[in-house]
């Protein structure tokens, strides 16, 4: 055998006995070996040894969902160098914002780093939800997977409203204060919510201190959690959805039916009479390696592009947080606009009606929405009505973000935009 | 397969032993409950006192609208009569400013007139006054526990 060095080497070394103990296969030779191979590791195990031709092709999920999981684990590492420098106090937290900028070797590029990445896990989160919208992939059996990914939309939405307030500068203070207002206005528990949320009365050092414990442990352990929750479950619903799924697949899911004529040796574990259910085998292919390595790649692009968008832009400092001056026009973040164009009409209606019935529907859709005409197609035609309605949903919120954000000038008044801003706002 | 229906009703100790169980359980996840959310509420704020000396009354000019940073209020004197009225705006907390004879908040474009009453934009509410009397050592005293109404004064 004439392999390259660096594999001889490898070989050399899991065949060892350090090796050995480490992983038990190797880089696999045979097609047992390639099941062994995902099923022996601890992190290959959360997927299937086999994986459908179908669910490797690009336009069947754009990888979404898998970006927004490479995304949140870049957030995981940078986050965690940012806190050696942040600490949580009002005197102290600017200036940590400043050093990480000036002082700190390769601060300014973490710091970008963890910005931009927060900004693209909304947008890869919200994109990945409208993908499996459009390929019905959230109807039976996979409700419940819909409800947890509903559940990461709003931790991931709650992660990056707890990190805007971090950096106390003028956009933190008052987007937090704007935002926290609105929570205000919910009926009966608005009051206390915003009390508890704020640990007083105005945004201050209880509130930083609050906003921190949120964002560094609370929720990115829940998140952490779902995220989990939500990849098992993925395969334990009947992997992917597809067009040619098995007709008894709900029966199959729901009633949790194990094979009982076939051996548990073998690596193929599906549920179902037959390994095979309803496909034909040729559409198999073995997950290691054309799964892992188009997975590794992936990951590989999304680093890339953050990092890209890290060395060149960086994010966003302004002055040091000052209560008594609100910036003209005080904005949220880019996707709460939409929901501050709302507010800047009615804050009950636009703060809390519009929002609640939001995630009321999202929550119930799997629910209501009960035929499994379309499931696996994009834009199928038996769901024409369901997608259009989602469509014209999203386009509203494109429009109100897209207003909120590039039409508002001072005083919310209206604007062409990128004009360049007036030197001052009023006084008061 | 279902468990065979018990066709004995449950023995007295078994009826005695659950009741008690879920009880305690209830008991001791409502306990827990109301424990955590009162731990997380804060007894003893360190916030600006909502009480708090505005100085002498003579410090303000006659038909003056004075703005105080740190307490977030106008102090409005108009002959011998004083009044307060905050500046944090009742759409979602920004501070308002002075604009001709009202007030305008920049946040989202709320416009109130002189007596605070809201004369567009999206605030649900009028600015609110608050309790003005005077110390035993002839200061303001500006109580922002006390609301009151636009037309109620404090005359020297």
């Amino acid at each position: 055998m004439n392999a390259p060095l660096p594999k001889r080497l490898w070989q050399w070394f899991v065949r060892s006995r350090v090796g050995r103990s480490v992983f038990r296969v190797g880089l696999p030779e045979s097609n047992l070996e390639r099941s062994q191979a995902m099923v022996s590791s601890f992190l290959l195990h959360l997927q299937p040894a086999k994986v459908s031709r179908h669910a490797l092709k690009a336009g069947t999920t754009l990888g979404l969902g898998l970006i927004s999981l490479y995304l949140f684990l870049i957030l995981i590492g940078t986050g965690l160098l940012l806190m050696f420098y942040y600490v949580p106090s009002t005197d102290r937290a600017y200036d940590a914002m400043k050093d990480l900028q000036f002082v700190v070797s390769a601060g300014l590029v973490v710091r970008n780093m963890h910005r931009w990445a927060a900004h693209l896990m909304v947008l890869f989160v919200l994109l990945h939800l409208c993908r499996v919208f459009f390929t019905g992939a959230y109807k039976r059996p996979r409700e419940f997977n819909w409800l947890i990914g509903t559940a990461l939309f709003l931790l991931t939405l709650g992660l990056s409203f707890t990190g805007y307030l971090l950096p106390w500068d003028q956009l933190a203070f008052w987007a937090i204060t704007v935002g926290t207002n609105i929570a205000g206005y919910a009926p009966v528990v608005g009051p206390r919510l915003k009390f508890l949320l704020l640990g007083g009365n105005v945004v201050g050092q209880e509130a930083l201190i609050r906003f921190y414990a949120l964002h560094v442990i609370v929720l990115p352990a829940v998140a952490g959690l779902l995220v989990a929750i939500h990849l098992w479950r993925v395969r334990k619903d009947g992997g992917l959805s597809r067009p040619d799924e098995p007709a008894d697949l709900v029966e199959q899911v729901e009633q949790s039916r194990l094979p009982t004529n076939k051996t548990y040796g073998l690596m193929e574990l599906a549920r179902g009479t037959t390994p095979l259910v309803g496909r034909n085998p040729e559409d198999d292919v073995f997950s290691w390696p054309h799964l892992v390595f188009r997975e590794v790649l992936l990951f590989l692009a999304v680093v890339a592009v953050v990092m890209f968008l890290a060395v060149f832009w960086n994010a966003p400092l302004e002055q040091v947080a000052n209560p008594v001056h609100p910036p003209n026009p005080a904005k949220a973040p880019w996707y709460f606009l939409g929901l501050q164009e709302l507010v800047s009409y009615s804050a009950f209606w636009g703060g809390v009606v519009v929002p609640g019935l939001l995630v009321a529907v999202l929550v119930l859709l799997p629910y209501l929405d009960r035929g499994r005409a379309g499931v696996g197609r994009w834009f199928a035609r038996e769901r024409v009505v369901a997608n259009t309605v989602f469509a014209l949903c999203l386009a509203a919120a494109i429009v109100l973000t897209v207003i909120g954000s590039l039409f508002r000038g001072p005083n919310w008044s209206w604007q062409v935009p990128w004009q360049p801003p007036p030197a001052a706002g009023g006084e008061p | 397969m279902s468990p065979p229906a018990s066709e004995q009703p449950p023995s007295r100790r078994a009826f005695f032993e659950l009741t008690f169980g879920w009880l305690a359980a209830t008991f001791a996840v409502v306990a827990s409950s109301v424990a955590a959310v009162k731990f997380l509420t804060p007894n003893v704020l360190y916030e600006p006192s909502l009480r708090f000396k505005a100085g002498r009354p003579g410090d303000y000019a006659d038909g003056s609208v004075t703005f105080l940073e740190d307490e977030r209020v106008f102090i409005v004197r108009q002959g011998n009569t004083y009044r307060c009225l905050s500046a944090i705006c009742t759409h979602l907390g920004c501070t308002v400013n002075r604009a001709g004879a009202g007030y305008h908040c920049p946040c989202h474009g709320s416009v109130f007139n002189a007596q605070g009453q809201v004369e567009g934009g999206p605030a649900p509410r009028a600015l609110e006054w608050f309790l003005v009397t005077l110390s035993k050592d002839n200061r303001l005293l500006v109580d922002k526990t006390e609301r009151v109404a636009a037309d109620k004064y404090l005359v020297l």
